[in-house]
């Protein structure tokens, strides 16, 4: 009797060990925001015309403050963006809209925009506004973006926040990635973010 | 055999349903919500400098609202900050500096001039405590208005009417707490208790104990 007792207990330290470890809650690689409001929405201009963060209700949505001229940390986080989707595979990245927003009007035309983003995933779109619509959205995301001297008068590079911002199928702000984030950790944090 | 499997399966299920209870029952670990990001910016300070939201990325800031002609004692604002300053010592803060940031929302009148000539009135340490605005009204207003949260408005005589509120914002540039004058009678203990639940989540919530932290998070155990 003292022996099944002993068993019945041992045996249920190791099933609640199992549940703990197969039923803990997601750890977000990102850092998840409670905001009780949706996200500013913004109507900016890519190539196929107005885009506006609401037209994407229902998916989840990636946004990126860049510009087509920067010269490392834009690329970098396209690229594991780009990555984390066709790890996920093509059905789950159907469910997740990239969106990169250019800090750089004057050189970003939507189309030279399209032609960049796609570069990095066909789904990406890229889209800018006149210089007052994007003081005001990176205000309201907390990016700040200022021009600095490049090697020639139109050579100038753009400082910039270079986080990324997962808004939810409700159109809440869900996550915020800091640079350097993994495309390994970026495909994680989605997929549980889809499966919700 | 089945008999034992089903008490166990029980036993965990009611394992789990009574330590997610007492988690928020008991709160062993309490935090301050994640409220929203707070505005980037490019303002100017009381020396004439520019002060971004940058800048202060890495620090505790405590944003706090007035002009320079509001009539004294308005709301005391300013009586406020100084004493969360000299009781500093008391919270741990495991070395995150804690950057204080006044922001005018009359910059028509409070040029950089007449904003050191305020901090030097009233004693500040500007390497602590900022004085800043911008005389672009529609920024200004975005950052204040909308990205903080905070109202004001200028009255046909010149005055302001506005929400003598406090923000705390952390160092990853988000909004973890909001004081608001009309129904606080004071704010200074909260407002240090809160500094201190932030230093202590900057530096557990590291490696496994993440997951404990994330767990305050969902269970809404928060600071009073």
């Amino acid at each position: 009797m003292k022996t099944k007792f002993i068993l019945a207990i041992a045996i249920f330290i190791l099933a609640a060990a199992g549940a703990f470890y197969f039923l803990r809650p997601h750890t977000f690689h990102g850092t998840v925001i409670q905001s009780p409001d949706p996200s500013h929405d913004f109507k900016l201009t890519g190539v196929n015309g107005d885009v506006s963060l609401s037209d994407y209700r229902g998916k989840l949505v990636l946004i990126y403050f860049g510009y087509t001229f920067c010269p490392d940390i834009c690329p970098a986080t396209l690229a594991n963006v780009a990555q984390a989707l066709r790890d996920m595979g093509d059905e789950k990245a159907s469910e997740i809209q990239t969106i990169m927003i250019s800090l750089d009007p004057e050189r970003d035309t939507p189309e030279k925009l399209a032609a960049y983003v796609t570069h990095f995933h066909p789904t990406f779109i890229g889209i800018t506004g006149s210089q007052d619509d994007l003081i005001t959205i990176t205000t309201l995301y907390g990016i700040f973006f200022q021009k600095k001297e490049g090697s020639s008068a139109t050579d100038y590079l753009i400082d910039h926040t270079a986080t990324l911002m997962v808004i939810d199928r409700e159109g809440y702000l869900k996550l915020v990635f800091p640079f350097g984030v993994t495309s390994k950790e970026i495909a994680e944090d989605l997929e549980y973010m889809l499966r919700q | 055999m089945n008999k034992y499997i089903l008490n166990i399966v029980y036993g965990l299920g009611a394992l789990i349903v009574i330590s997610a209870l007492a988690f928020k029952i008991f709160q062993p670990i309490q935090v301050l919500p994640r409220m929203q990001l707070a505005p980037a910016f490019l303002l100017v300070d009381q020396d004439n400098r520019p002060l971004t939201s940058e800048d202060l990325r890495g620090q505790f800031v405590i944003y706090s609202f007035t002009y320079t002609n509001c009539p004294a004692p308005c709301y005391n604002i300013n009586d406020t900050v100084k004493e969360i300053q000299s009781r500093l010592g008391e919270v741990e803060l495991n070395n995150i500096p804690v950057t204080f940031v006044t922001l005018s929302i009359d910059p028509e009148r409070d040029t950089a001039e007449v904003l050191n000539a305020y901090a030097q009135t009233l004693g500040a340490d500007t390497t602590r405590w900022k004085f800043a605005t911008t005389t672009n009204q529609t920024l200004l207003k975005t950052v204040i208005g909308v990205g903080l949260e905070t109202y004001y408005e200028k009255k046909e005589d010149g005055s302001f009417a506005f929400d003598p509120a406090f923000v705390l914002v952390d160092g990853l540039g988000i909004v973890r707490a909001e004081y608001r004058y009309a129904t606080e009678v004071s704010n200074t203990d909260r407002i240090l208790r809160h500094l201190g639940v932030l230093a202590d989540e900057v530096k557990n919530s590291t490696g496994t104990n993440k997951l404990a932290y994330e767990a305050a998070h969902l269970f809404l155990c928060y600071a009073p």
